[in-house]
């Protein structure tokens, strides 16, 4: 028996999205990134239940070779989604030397307080 | 900035005692020396700020009479200078002067650094440029080109900054910089102040290594990340609120 390929990408798809609903389910992504996940659990799910469906909107749209489009689209998409992440990644890198930077300048404050508590022996 | 001027001029008055910071990273068979040398010549309060250190550095640091600052992650050098120029604004100082922990950095200088700090310099820098090797020669001058600052040793670590300056440098934008040579002095140009060097001798490195020029590899990661730098920030206004 011949398996038709949109088992295939219907199996992958629900597979994908199943794999992100659990990830998301078990608290291993957090808040905003959960959103993007799960987009990409529907879009997944969809386009392998229907994958017929980027054949008519690539023809809508002019494209010649509509699994084309497919690529193109999940390419842009990645490469947001990179660029959105070295962005986080910036911006945790900074409140993590601020952090470590306030720790130590408050482990020396402490410091203090704890020798003038035993200079005047209270 | 044109209502901080006269605020700057009292700032430059205030001068009193400037906190002299020490990053260190293992260096433990110079620590003592250098603040022996300091204390000895100066009365200014030394802060080490000890960046995870595996060796004894905290320890014989604090028995050498610094204060000592224990970073619990690594930031490099400019992490840690930046935690004590922090340390020093919280603590109410109006300067401060940054050296190396390895002995390079003669501390009979540092009144030379400080005097021209009070003849209304923002930042001094204690520059070396007779004997360095035609690597760095090179480097220098592509910076000097790149970024049109006139200063001959953007990579010193021997720096003097005053109130404002500190300012500057203990900024949210400045937290992110990996190196505290050309990234600094383009923000701190961009924010207006006025930087100067002092020619200072250097001692031979009896320890260690210069963390910028030390394989081919780092100095290609330097170099390309501060080309970046340089680039990204022409034509960037001044944001830099005085308090």
């Amino acid at each position: 028996m011949i398996i038709s390929y949109q088992w295939i990408t219907a199996i992958l798809g629900v597979v994908i999205a199943g794999s992100i609903l659990y990830l998301v389910r078990r608290d291993h992504l957090h808040g905003p990134y959960a959103v993007w996940w799960l987009l990409v659990a529907i879009i997944t799910t969809v386009l392998g239940i229907w994958p017929q469906l980027i054949d008519k909107l690539g023809y809508s749209l002019g494209v010649a070779y509509p699994p084309v489009l497919l690529l193109v689209l999940a390419q842009g998409m990645m490469l947001v989604k990179i660029l959105t992440m070295d962005i986080e990644r910036s911006r945790q890198e900074r409140r993590l030397r601020h952090l470590a930077q306030h720790m130590a300048i408050l482990e020396s404050l402490i410091e203090d307080q704890k020798q003038t508590k035993d200079n005047t022996g209270e | 900035m044109g209502g901080n001027k006269d605020a700057k001029k009292q700032a430059c008055k205030k001068l009193t005692m400037p906190l002299i910071i020490i990053p260190a990273f293992n260096e433990a068979e110079t620590i003592v020396s250098v603040i022996t040398a300091i204390r000895k010549r100066y009365r200014y309060p030394v802060l080490v700020v000890n960046d995870m250190s595996h060796d004894d550095t905290a320890r014989l640091a604090s028995a050498a009479g610094a204060r000592v600052l224990n970073l619990r992650a690594q930031l490099g050098a400019w992490g840690a200078t930046q935690t004590g120029v922090v340390y020093a604004l919280k603590k109410g100082y109006t300067a401060v002067l940054t050296l190396d922990a390895d002995g390079q950095h003669e501390p009979d200088y540092i009144g030379d650094l400080l005097d021209q700090l009070d003849c209304g310099n923002d930042i001094v820098i204690g520059a070396y440029v007779e004997r360095c090797s035609r690597a760095r020669h090179i480097a220098r001058y592509y910076f000097k080109i790149l970024t049109g600052l006139q200063i001959e040793d953007m990579t010193s670590g021997f720096r003097a900054y005053n109130f404002y300056a500190m300012q500057v440098i203990a900024s949210k934008q400045a937290t992110l910089l990996d190196y505290q040579d050309v990234g600094v002095l383009l923000m701190c140009r961009r924010a207006g102040l006025r930087i100067s060097e002092v020619q200072t001798p250097m001692n031979l490195r009896f320890n260690g290594h210069s963390r910028v020029f030390y394989s081919w590899w780092v100095v290609m990661r330097y170099m390309v990340q501060t080309s970046i730098l340089c680039l990204s920030q022409i034509g960037m206004p001044n944001t830099f609120q005085f308090r």
